[in-house]
């Protein structure tokens, strides 16, 4: 079996299982949808409507998003025992790393459909380019899946780790969160040019991070 | 295998001849910063605070990068030296960063009237600030030595790539923050001839107490392993 497929293999297992049991996805929708729900009420109706208030705080509820689902995720494996079998496979640990990382893009991406749609009918959103909308948020959401899941492995079955990982995750996540937040603000109000730029910087922060992430983390999965 | 110890006498022998320089240099790197150095013409004696400013970034930017090049050492030699050398650097960084920042407040009140102010250069390097401060933390909370020395190295390979973030921050967006004046992409620093002296001195003096530090927190990180090993009646590796 190839690596790409050993990834795939852990990746459909990881949706599998988050589909028979959906505390993960079930719980970051319910948090992104509340802070959409709250965000024209601490912030105020026009202020809420604003692109770029109302990207960011999006994006950073779909950075803590990522980090419930990947912890969620990995916390599955440790009360099945399920981590110890895989990691003695051959390029298990390799597999784990990609299979995680997909999988977590692939939630965070309903994830963030869900919270997109509620952002654009309750905020009442100016959608000047959904195509360039998708874009970015699809780049943005691959940016995010790696360094979550590296910042989670890092702190793997330590104690205080659910405090660990935003600290360790969300200053490395700054370059992603001012990208996608930029990003999909030039692109909800009509700007390709930025919405394009934005967008390449994203697809770069995900390769960095992937490959980085692919080449150093698997060592660290213990 | 590649040789990647650290000759270990000779850090011993040349760590009281470090510390003297170190002193030595710092306090005419002080003389020349508060008398030598001409007055501003434009800040007044405020810009002297640069003298101590410039060269804490400058070793935030070192320490950081020793981290990661301590870290691949690690990664690729497993030898208890490098970790040693990454934790010893990460403190040192951290507190250098945070004696940037704080000088750079000082300076930021009576110049731009506001002890911070959301401009990329600051926010960067408050974010690489907490970014090692979670790499510590990382370390303070593992107490396996091989584990913890895996994971804190893939996270210093990782935090580096904040580094020229910090940078070139002040380049990428609209910065209330001075544009490089000594590194400049094009020409030669933009600054006095005496100014320039006394800052490069600065700088020496800090990257001399940089050493003596490393040198002291490295030994005191060794001899610390030595001990656990000791307790546990482990055989210790062989350290250089």
């Amino acid at each position: 079996m190839t690596g790409l497929a050993r990834v795939g293999l852990v990746a459909s297992r990881e949706l599998s299982a988050e589909r028979r049991q959906p505390d993960g996805a079930v719980a970051a929708v319910t948090f992104v949808a509340v802070l959409v729900l709250l965000e024209s009420l601490v912030v105020g109706p026009s202020r809420a409507r604003d692109a770029t208030v109302a990207a960011a705080l999006f994006w950073i509820a779909l950075a803590f998003a990522a980090i419930v689902v990947a912890m969620r995720s990995f916390d599955r494996e440790l009360d099945d025992d399920a981590l110890d079998a895989l990691v003695v496979l051959p390029g298990g640990r390799d597999a784990l790393f990609g299979g995680k990382v997909l999988a977590l893009a692939a939630t965070l991406g309903l994830v963030a459909l869900v919270g997109g749609v509620l952002s654009l009918v309750l905020l009442d959103l100016p959608l000047a380019l959904p195509v360039h909308v998708v874009l970015v948020v699809v780049l943005g959401v691959v940016a995010l899946a790696p360094v979550v899941v590296v910042d989670v492995v890092l702190a793997l079955r330590l104690r205080a780790r659910a405090a660990l990982v935003p600290i360790l995750a969300l200053p490395v996540l700054v370059p992603q969160l001012v990208s996608a937040t930029q990003g999909a603000a030039a692109a909800l109000t009509g700007d390709a040019t930025a919405a394009l730029a934005w967008s390449g910087i994203l697809l770069a922060f995900a390769l960095v991070y992937g490959v980085v992430g692919l080449t150093i983390v698997p060592a660290a999965i213990e | 295998m590649i040789e990647t110890t650290f000759p270990r006498g000779f850090a011993l022998r040349i760590r009281p001849w470090l510390g003297i320089a170190a002193a030595a240099s710092f306090a005419v790197a002080s003389v020349m910063a508060l008398a030598w150095a001409p007055t501003d013409a434009v800040q007044g004696d405020v810009y002297r605070i640069m003298y101590v400013h410039v060269p804490a970034a400058w070793l935030a930017y070192l320490a950081f990068v020793v981290v990661f090049l301590a870290s691949v050492g690690w990664l690729w030699s497993k030898r208890p030296w490098f970790d040693a050398a990454a934790v010893a650097s990460a403190e040192i960084g951290v507190l250098f960063t945070g004696l940037a920042l704080v000088a750079g407040s000082i300076w930021a009140k009576p110049t731009w009237g506001v002890w911070w102010t959301w401009e990329p250069r600051l926010v960067t390097t408050a974010v690489m600030f907490v970014m090692y401060v979670g790499y510590l933390l990382l370390r303070s909370l593992s107490t396996d030595f091989d584990r913890r020395a895996t994971r804190a190295a893939i996270l210093g390979v990782i935090l580096v790539l904040d580094v020229p973030i910090v940078h070139l921050s002040v380049l990428w967006a609209n910065s209330l923050h001075q544009l490089p004046t000594v590194l400049r992409a094009g020409g030669s620093p933009a600054l006095d001839s005496a100014m320039l002296l006394t800052l490069m001195v600065s700088v020496a003096a800090f990257t001399l107490v940089y050493l003596y530090f490393m040198s002291a927190r490295v030994a005191i990180e060794l001899s610390r392993r030595m001990t656990i090993w000791g307790a546990a009646g482990a055989q210790p590796p062989r350290l250089p």
